[in-house]
């Protein structure tokens, strides 16, 4: 036998070991789910009465599509009662997330995913829910009313947030999770996963969502908790917490008896070929690094674990250039961002996304961090990072020189003034800013010095007072934008798309869902269609003033355009639809839901002569 | 047309036999609004929370039906909006204009693209400060009568003859051409309420075709204040003054003040006629 195959088989072996360790941890999840599953059913004893709450308050999420401090297609319609369920259909008293589909992502402003993400994160939204009272869920309910299928996953807090002293220890548990699967139907549905049971009570639910399969907009109506006011009796066959950490030691030390074993016999067969770790040390020291790059964070942090070789490895800041922590936000602290410090030198993205909040992580824990990680910071996440405050982001402005793309959605809890910090970060080309309470001067002095700036994103931005003064400082100073999000920017008018359209001319996508002030017979969309012969994405979503007449200049001038929405105008007839079609051969989505002129017949026609097109049509009966 | 009258018994859980003043509200309805829907269009709202009780009309203006417009669709809407705000504890009880304000607002905020207008008359009794907070834009209006007499009243808001004050959303085209006042406009007025005193809120069919001392000939005959009486009051009220619509030769107030103008007319004046009717009384469990 050649040399070769030893070496092989001993790499393919350990690496083999690695993954079965990992397969292994899997295929115990689904064997407890099951298993909680049949043992559910059993256990509620007559004076253990189930108790039954509807949410009480909505208490974070990261996104929704209606307005702020309003009760129209807001996250907040999904505490109380249901308003619509059972019946089916788009109603302004249901919960309705940003976005669905794969749209967002193939539209021109769609960023790059990390490397690292384990295949089981899938979550692209959540929402967090409280009930009034603390129990042991036996069950959770949720009352889809449309589209229904994009909750992934549920998740349950032992922190009480309604309790006035600060919870010693706070745990996420996951209750039930799946991969995102399609629902055929449309119409409305109580979802009724199994849940598992856990062993402390909760009032904190977070349910997250994956859209990605979906045809339009899910909307969730309401979700109620079910559960036992006393820790229910687990028999010994259910305590299955306590069996997998049991379990666990069991296999480790397997796994350790497996590691010495092999070690010895290779070790044995490759006497005086060199230190300990027998053919690994032939290996070129790229080829092991690319064999980690496959694994997860948590794994490539276990396999340092092994010895001093692999830890070198695992150790290399070469491994974290992208470092996605949003999937493990549920349990990433301080301790954990400092064991990360040293390895994060050349870090270059960094996703802190969802993390952090409920005291987890601290401003001076982010700031060391990011003291040590700073430097070669290329892009960096922080949606929904309820912990930032003005100091993080004068640390960011002071420690990442170099950063090119920053998400602070629905960071609506930063201060305005934390927004000056972000104008000496000028080599930004993206800057998120949905849904923050960033003030017009701030705003003005980032576009001001951000010159680069190739994508952003003001929507529901609330405080800014004048978005014509807005559109015309991004008119003169941001030349080489790509992207532009500005919806639900209540006041923009003509005299702002006049600017920005003169003085962007390279923008692909343009968002002015919801921006109530734009009158189409000022000509300002025809001026739009003119002048951006690039559009490959422009929302006009209930802006109830869009007519034939601006189509026509669409169809005209707008020929890349792949992604187009009029919802709600009464002005647009299928015929100058059909000639959009006829001349925009890339347009992919069209959504004409509420356009009175219209009908379901008119978008079968559509559908017939352009099959590739998805044309939306909402209702709500 | 639509009846609307007036009783509830709300339990409170808050204060359970404590001898605090509460209005009583019941509603029961003839029609269910969205019946026959092209032809009526005004609309009501009622809504008890604990600490408040409050109702409202909207009447909407029929000539939208000539722009294929169903009229009841934007006051229905705005009353449901109005319930919906309240049930959900958005709002001061001491501010019914926000209420307005608020509703109309979240009117814009519906993908359907709704078209129409109405008048708006909101009334919101504080049970822990006993003071009734009411917001009128338009002709509905409300009577508080109070020992055979009325003591409060709305006044009517109007730009001209049979033009009142109207809260509107208009077809692009026609923005600017279209009437449309804004919820600040709303006459707002408080005072307090004392037990015994009637409160009845109505759209302009009512006051167009039966004047004061009819109705409160009317309430007179309410004799104590439990469900069935104040129904059967309520819906006297309404049927009466529908009658008097239809009667030619009848001098009613609308026709007065028309021949005040200058307009030589006589008659009732056909139209829905949406009557509230309510009674502050002594809680009981």
């Amino acid at each position: 036998m050649s040399p070769v195959f030893p070496m092989l088989t001993v790499l393919t072996m350990f690496y083999y070991i690695c993954l079965r360790r990992r397969a292994r941890t899997a295929t115990r999840g689904e064997m407890m789910n099951s298993h909680r599953t049949i043992e559910s059913n059993s256990r509620t004893s007559p004076l253990n009465a189930e108790v039954v709450q509807y949410a009480k308050e909505v208490v974070d999420f990261s996104s929704h599509y209606g307005n702020e401090n309003s009760m129209s297609y807001t996250m907040w319609n999904l505490a109380g009662v249901p308003n619509v369920f059972p019946s089916s259909g788009d109603f302004t008293q249901t919960a309705v997330f940003r976005t669905y589909g794969t749209w967002w992502d193939q539209c021109p402003s769609a960023s790059l995913p990390f490397r690292r993400t384990p295949p089981n994160f899938q979550s692209q939204d959540y929402v967090e829910l409280t009930f009034e009272q603390q129990v042991y869920p036996t069950a959770v309910h949720v009352l889809e009313t449309y589209h229904p299928g994009a909750v992934i996953r549920i998740l349950a807090c032992s922190a009480n947030p309604y309790s006035p002293n600060p919870p010693a220890e706070v745990r996420w548990e996951i209750l039930w999770s799946e991969r995102p699967t399609k629902v055929n139907a449309s119409q409305a549905r109580q979802f009724k996963p199994c849940i598992k049971q856990i062993n402390f009570p909760t009032n904190l639910i977070r349910l997250e969502v994956n859209s990605s399969l979906l045809d339009y907009y899910t909307e969730l109506d309401a979700v109620v908790l079910h559960g036992v006011k006393d820790k229910p009796v687990l028999s010994h066959k259910t305590s299955l917490i306590d069996m997998n950490d049991i379990e666990d030691d069991a296999y480790e030390e397997k796994d350790g008896c497996r590691m010495d074993s092999l070690n010895k016999k290779f070790s044995s067969a490759v006497l005086g070929e060199g230190p300990n770790n027998g053919y690994f040390d032939k290996l070129p020291y790229e080829l092991i690094q690319l064999i980690l790059n496959h694994l997860t964070l948590p794994d490539l942090c276990r396999l340092a674990q092994t010895c001093k070789l692999l830890s070198q490895h695992c150790c290399d800041p070469l491994q974290y250039i992208h470092l996605n922590l949003q999937p493990y936000w549920a349990k990433l602290d301080d301790t954990s961002l400092e064991f990360l410090q040293s390895r994060c030198t050349l870090v270059q993205w960094l996703n802190l996304s969802w993390t952090g909040n409920r005291g987890f992580i601290s401003v001076a824990g982010f700031s060391r961090f990011l003291k040590v990680c700073g430097s070669e910071l290329v892009r960096l996440e922080l949606s929904c990072s309820h912990f930032l405050n003005e100091t993080c982001l004068e640390v960011i402005s002071e420690m990442c020189p170099n950063l090119q793309a920053l998400n602070l959605s629905s960071c609506d809890k930063l201060p305005p003034q934390a927004f000056n910090h972000i104008a000496k970060l000028c080599s930004l080309k993206r800057l998120v800013l949905y849904r923050t309470k960033v003030e017009q001067t701030a705003l003005l002095s980032i576009l001001n010095f951000c010159s680069e700036l190739q994508h952003l994103s003001l929507g529901s931005c609330v405080m800014i007072e004048d978005y014509d003064v807005i559109a015309s400082m991004i008119g003169a100073k941001c030349k080489k934008l790509r992207t532009l999000d500005l919806w639900r920017c209540k006041n923009i008018t003509e005299n702002g798309i006049a600017e920005l359209a003169s003085g962007c001319p390279l923008l692909e996508e343009l968002d002015l869902g919801w921006c109530p002030t734009l009158q189409s017979s000022t000509g300002c969309f025809t001026r739009l269609a003119r002048q951006l012969p690039n559009l490959q994405k422009l929302f006009l979503t209930a802006n109830r003033s869009v007519c034939d007449t601006d189509i026509d200049e669409l169809a005209c001038n707008c020929t890349r355009l792949q992604q187009l929405d009029i919802l709600g105008t009464r002005m647009v007839s299928p015929a100058s639809l059909r000639k959009l079609l006829e001349s925009c051969k890339d347009l992919s989505l069209l959504d004409v839901s509420f356009c009175s002129q219209i009908d379901n017949r008119a978008v079968l026609e559509l559908n017939a002569s352009f099959p590739k097109v998805f044309i939306k049509k909402s209702f709500t009966q | 047309y639509k009846k609307l009258l007036g009783r509830l018994r709300q339990e409170n859980p808050l204060n359970p036999g404590g001898g605090e003043v509460a209005v009583s509200q019941d509603h029961a309805t003839a029609l269910q609004p969205g019946d026959r829907a092209m032809e009526f269009h005004s609309c009501y709202c009622s809504f008890t929370v604990i600490f408040v009780l409050s109702s409202g009309v909207a009447d909407g203006v029929g000539g939208w039906r000539d722009y294929g417009v169903d009229p009841s669709q934007f006051s229905g809407t705005l009353m449901r909006t109005c319930e919906r705000l309240v049930k959900e504890g958005r709002f001061v009880p001491s501010n019914p204009i926000g209420i307005l304000t608020t509703s109309y607002c979240e009117l814009l905020q519906n993908k359907v693209p709704l078209l129409g207008s109405s008048t708006a008359c909101i009334v919101v009794l504080d049970r822990t400060s006993h003071r009734l907070h009411t917001a009128n834009l338009g002709d509905s209006g409300f009577l508080v009568v109070r020992g055979g007499e009325v003591v409060h009243r709305s006044d009517e808001q109007q730009h001209y003859f049979n033009t009142p004050f109207q809260l509107s959303i208009a077809p692009p085209e026609a923005e600017g051409v279209v009437l449309s006042d804004s919820p600040d406009a709303a006459d707002s007025t408080s005072f307090d309420v004392q037990l015994g005193d009637i409160i009845l809120t109505a759209t302009d069919g009512l006051f167009d075709n039966m004047p004061d001392y009819m109705i409160l000939q009317e309430l007179k005959k309410l004799k104590n204040s439990n469900y069935e009486s104040i129904q059967q009051t309520a819906r006297s009220i309404a049927e009466q003054a529908h009658e008097l619509a239809y009667d030619p030769n009848y001098m009613s107030p609308f026709a007065q003040f028309a021949c005040d103008n200058g307009l030589n007319v006589r008659g009732g004046k056909p139209d829905d006629i949406t009557v509230l009717l309510s009674i502050v009384a002594e809680y009981t469990d």
